[in-house]
Formats: structure tokens, sequence, C-alpha cells
């Protein structure tokens, strides 16, 4: 079968308004973090833990509307304050790793009182696959829908 | 679920059965926009159009030679990694921009 792993690498860079020194807070701050990292209002909370420090973890669990569980873990690596924060995570579908993640999130001072901040995440997925089994959203619909185009291409290249 | 999540953009390309019959055309290799337009009865600027939805949807790439544009279909189009590292950029996205309009909202404290 060989490698069923796939790595991807994404940068994210966005200037924010404010010093770095504000920027930094936005991370390093258990209440600040949660109140624009967090996106999922109808999820519930089972479990939440922010230790922002060298080998300290967060931890964020939750029970979506459907039942799932769904959890981030996280170890931060190397924090250095107002000038970047490595940390590792994994993403957690009923127990399941769907992905494991390094990333690197730097800072620096842009103009007039501004913050350019870089995010840098290396990804590593596992089996396509499987995800379209634990997926019920988009996955699943995705892998169809390709399945679908490309019995449409085969049956129109073997068409007179 | 974010209102600019790219699937949008492609579900609304697929929904018109002319541009269905582009990309399954172009599932069997590339094709100039003449050669696409032959088999149906569709005036060129129509088809331009169409071809533009396509390629907004991150199904179809074109490339220009001289005067002749040819499409081809993105090979990462229907792979499920792609969708998963894409979701993953839209909704990251989609903190960072709750994040900038906080910090403008908070004050600036002191240093210490």
């Amino acid at each position: 079968m060989g490698v069923k792993t796939d790595h991807r690498t994404f940068v994210i860079e966005r200037d924010l308004p404010g010093t770095v020194a504000h920027a930094f807070r936005f991370w390093s701050d258990h209440d600040l973090k949660r109140r624009w990292s967090s996106c999922h209002p109808d999820w519930e909370v089972l479990e939440d833990r922010f230790d922002f420090r060298n080998d300290g973890d967060e931890r964020l669990i939750w029970r979506r509307p459907d039942g799932v569980r769904q959890a981030m873990v996280a170890s931060f690596l190397d924090i250095r304050p107002r000038e970047h924060i490595v940390y590792a995570y994994a993403m957690r579908t009923n127990g399941v790793t769907i992905s494991s993640s390094l990333v690197t999130v730097e800072f620096t001072a842009g103009r007039s009182g501004t913050t350019r901040m870089t995010f840098t995440e290396q990804a590593v997925f596992g089996d396509p696959k499987d995800g379209d089994e634990r997926e019920h959203g988009t996955g699943a619909g995705f892998e169809r829908l390709r399945q679908v185009m490309e019995e449409h291409a085969q049956a129109g290249a073997s068409a007179p | 679920m974010s209102a600019a999540h790219p699937f949008d953009h492609m579900f609304q390309a697929l929904a018109d059965p002319y541009r269905r019959s582009f990309v399954e055309r172009l599932a069997r290799g590339p094709a100039t926009v003449k050669e696409l337009a032959e088999p149906t009865q569709v005036q060129l600027p129509a088809v331009l159009k169409h071809l533009r939805v396509l390629e907004k949807g991150g199904l179809v790439a074109s490339k220009k030679v001289g005067r002749v544009r040819t499409y081809c279909i993105c090979p990462d189009a229907f792979d499920p990694m792609s969708s998963w590292i894409e979701q993953r950029k839209v909704e990251m996205n989609a903190a960072f921009d709750r994040l900038a309009t906080l910090m403008a909202e908070t004050p600036e404290e002191k240093d210490h």
C-alpha cells in the first residue's frame, strides 16, 4: 500500500492592528485567545486547559451537536515573548487523529505600530479514505462527487 | 460554516450542465476555448463566461500562449487532502479576522 500519510505546509501572513506586545497578549492570555480562536458556539466544551509556557499544554475537548467528540491537543515547544511561538498540535475526532501539525507563529513590528504575523503550519494528514469514512460532512460528499465525475469522464471517453 | 467556503464556488461551478460538460471534456485532456465551444451550441463569449466560473471554483486552470487560451483540469480539484487543507486555511483566516477585530477594539496595555 505504501505511504499513507501526506504532508502539507501552508503560510498565512496578516497585518494586525496594534504593537507586537499587543498581538502577543491575544496568543498568551487564555481568555483573550478563546475570544478569537473558538468558532463553534454550538459545541459543548468538555475540557479547556491552557498552560502557556515551554512544555506546557493546551487541551480543548468538545462534544459536537451530532454527539461526536472533537479534540485539539497542543504542546508549546518554544515560546519567545513578542517574537515567536512554536507548538505542536493534533486534531482528533472520536479519539482518532485526523491531523498532526507543527505551527510557528512569528511576530514582527510593521509600520506605524502594526504587527506582521506569519503563521506557518506543517500538517501531516492520515489516510484520506479513513478521513472520508469518519467525516459526515464535506469530505464524504466530496469523495462521492469525485467518483461520479470520474464515471462521467470514463463514459464520455468510451463514447464513439 | 463560513459563507466564503471554497466549496460554495465549486458546487456553484458544477450546477450548470454546460459547465459539467466542459469539466467532463477537460477530464480527458487539455483543450482550447474553440475546441470546447465546438460541440456545444453556445457562443464563444458565453463559453468563456462558463470557463471563468469553473476557474473561480478551482476546477480548471487556463494558460494563454500567444492568442490561444488552453484550459485543463486541476489535478488537485477532487483530492480530499486538498479539501482538508483548504478548509483549515479558511478556518484560520476567519479566526485571524476575529483576532484583528478584537485587537482593534481592545486598548493596548502599558509595557511592564
